[in-house]
């Protein structure tokens, strides 16, 4: 199957370096303690995050850093077919244990001792790239609930398909067997947190694969910034300073 | 659940007497809701409803399948719910299950009528594209994102909501099928039969707190509360279905009294969500 035009189009109408129109909101769910709305194309995900608060269960707790937990949930309408699914198939506790190791690398975990972090993201609608949509909400709801971190640790995807390298694949590339590497990084730092891949892929051409979703990141790196001094604006404005 | 001083619960039992609650409404006031229509693209119709803090997504996907053979002119319906846990953390894992089942049966108690498919809110033979052997099945899947009580209110707005948004795609049925064959269908990809959803009742709960009963609890006053009635009425003021929560018990007369002022309740409601949905479609035609 074609998946790069000869025009050098991409079966969306995106040029292969092009991101899928990203869209981000703070602060979608009331009740928690910070939330956020991220939207990569098609993909739609909602994190929360409720914390850090007193350790639910107390065999858990950790008497010099905080206990960082993590769930992901695809609701029932998020994909093309309908799925009655089980909660907490392999997949998504795997996602959620990608999530939660993403995030504790970048909270300054040692800051809060003894107490607990639960941080909750809920697929709306999947198209591809919801691992990386995640990581992105997740980041965003961390930093609206004022959660002290190192860095705003964003995550790309891109692949390789058509002897072309193509950046943030959607479901329909993502399903078409070529390689998938995710990557999560710091920006500020300049250092990879999250690096998976499957299929198999040349090292000299998995170094540009790399290298494209690493700029990825550090797009999506700009507009999450741009977002939360937006929200800064905003919050500054209603307190009327 | 919700941790409340001895303070907190007589303030906000004394404001339900005096009929001014903590957030300054009347016992029979709504909060402002806001519809969204439209908000997930996958799906047949789909609907955000948003009353205070509470928000809630409900979608309608369309599948042809086979009538049961006992109701061979009904099409089916089911509903789902899932109390997502950025709602709460305590609906983490499968902490949400129990609150999920008991709001999806109150729902398909409310709506879909006895087991023999009479007097449903939502028309079922409307589903129906050959008798007996082809129907369309609606799966409701309801997703509860901020909980912050009367959430069996506001799904039952969003399923309404939803169902007004779902085109449901036209069927040509080849004809020369006989017998016990099974006809060949073909879906229109351009055609979408409209859903009919003036009969859809809404839901209204009366929660009763101390000798009083308020609409529209939030968490806080749902946590004082001694028991809730359910009733889902439609646009004619009938009563299509009854769900009684909380331990304590009800004297009949109140009970009688509580259903009448629902029904008073509802007309308010009814119009207030017609036109809210209304303008929710016409944002989206015009986006």
């Amino acid at each position: 199957m074609e998946f790069v035009s000869p025009e050098g189009l991409r079966l969306d109408g995106r040029r292969p370096m092009e991101m899928r129109q990203i869209r981000a909101e703070i602060g979608a769910v009331t009740k928690a303690d910070g939330s956020a709305v991220f939207e990569m194309g098609n993909t739609k995900v909602i994190a929360a995050v409720y914390g850090p608060r007193e350790v639910q269960n107390r065999s858990q707790q950790i008497n010099d850093q905080a206990l960082v937990r993590c769930e992901y949930s695809m609701a029932n309408f998020s994909t093309g077919d309908r799925m009655r699914k089980p909660k907490g198939d392999r997949r998504s506790t795997e996602i959620s244990l990608v999530i939660r190791q993403t995030m504790e690398a970048c909270i300054l975990t040692h800051l809060m001792p003894r107490s607990q972090i639960d941080i909750f993201v809920q697929v709306l609608q999947a198209d591809g790239g919801t691992r990386s949509a995640c990581i992105n909400a997740a980041t965003l709801a961390l930093a609206d609930a004022g959660i002290p971190m190192r860095d705003l640790v964003t995550s790309c995807s891109s692949g390789y398909l058509n002897s072309t390298p193509l950046l943030d694949l959607n479901y329909v590339e993502d399903s078409a067997g070529g390689p998938d590497v995710t990557v999560g990084f710091l920006p500020k730092l300049d250092k990879v947190t999250l690096l998976q891949m499957d299929s198999k892929l040349p090292i000299d051409i998995f170094e540009n694969v790399m290298q494209l979703a690493i700029e990825g990141c550090k797009a999506i790196a700009n507009y999450i910034r741009e977002i939360m001094l937006e929200n800064t604006k905003q919050l500054e404005y209603r307190r009327g300073i | 659940m919700v941790g409340l001083s001895l303070g907190e619960k007589h303030f906000i039992q004394g404001g339900i007497a005096q009929d001014i609650r903590s957030d300054g409404r009347k016992r029979l006031t709504y909060r402002p809701i806001n519809v969204e229509t439209g908000v997930i693209p996958q799906a047949n119709g789909s609907a955000r409803i948003r009353m205070g803090a509470t928000d809630v997504i409900s979608t309608v996907k369309a599948e042809l399948g086979k009538p049961i053979s006992l109701q061979p002119d009904k099409g089916k319906v089911s509903i789902y719910v899932d109390c997502s846990p950025t709602a709460a953390p305590m609906f983490e894992g499968r902490g949400g299950e129990e609150l999920s089942t008991e709001l999806s049966v109150a729902l398909q108690r409310s709506l879909l009528g006895g087991k023999s498919g009479a007097g449903a809110g939502i028309d079922l033979s409307s589903l129906v594209v050959v008798e007996g052997k082809i129907c369309w099945d609606l799966y409701i899947d309801c997703l509860v994102v901020c909980s912050d009580g009367n959430l069996l209110d506001a799904l039952g707005a969003a399923i309404k909501a939803a169902l007004s948004n779902t085109g449901i795609p036209r069927v040509q049925v080849a004809a020369g099928a006989s017998g016990d064959e099974q006809p060949e269908v073909d879906i229109s990809d351009e055609e979408f039969l409209q859903f009919d959803t003036s009969d859809i009742p809404v839901i209204v709960t009366l929660t009763k707190v101390g000798r009083h009963y308020i609409v529209d609890a939030t968490t806080e006053e749902e946590s004082q509360m001694s028991s809730a009635i359910s009733i889902s009425v439609n646009r004619k003021g009938h009563i299509c279905g009854l769900t009684k929560r909380g331990g304590a018990g009800l004297d009949p007369s109140i009970v009688l009294d509580m259903i009448s002022v629902a029904k008073h309740v509802s007309e308010q409601l009814m119009n207030k969500l017609d036109s809210e949905i209304a303008a929710a479609e016409a944002g989206e035609d015009e986006s």
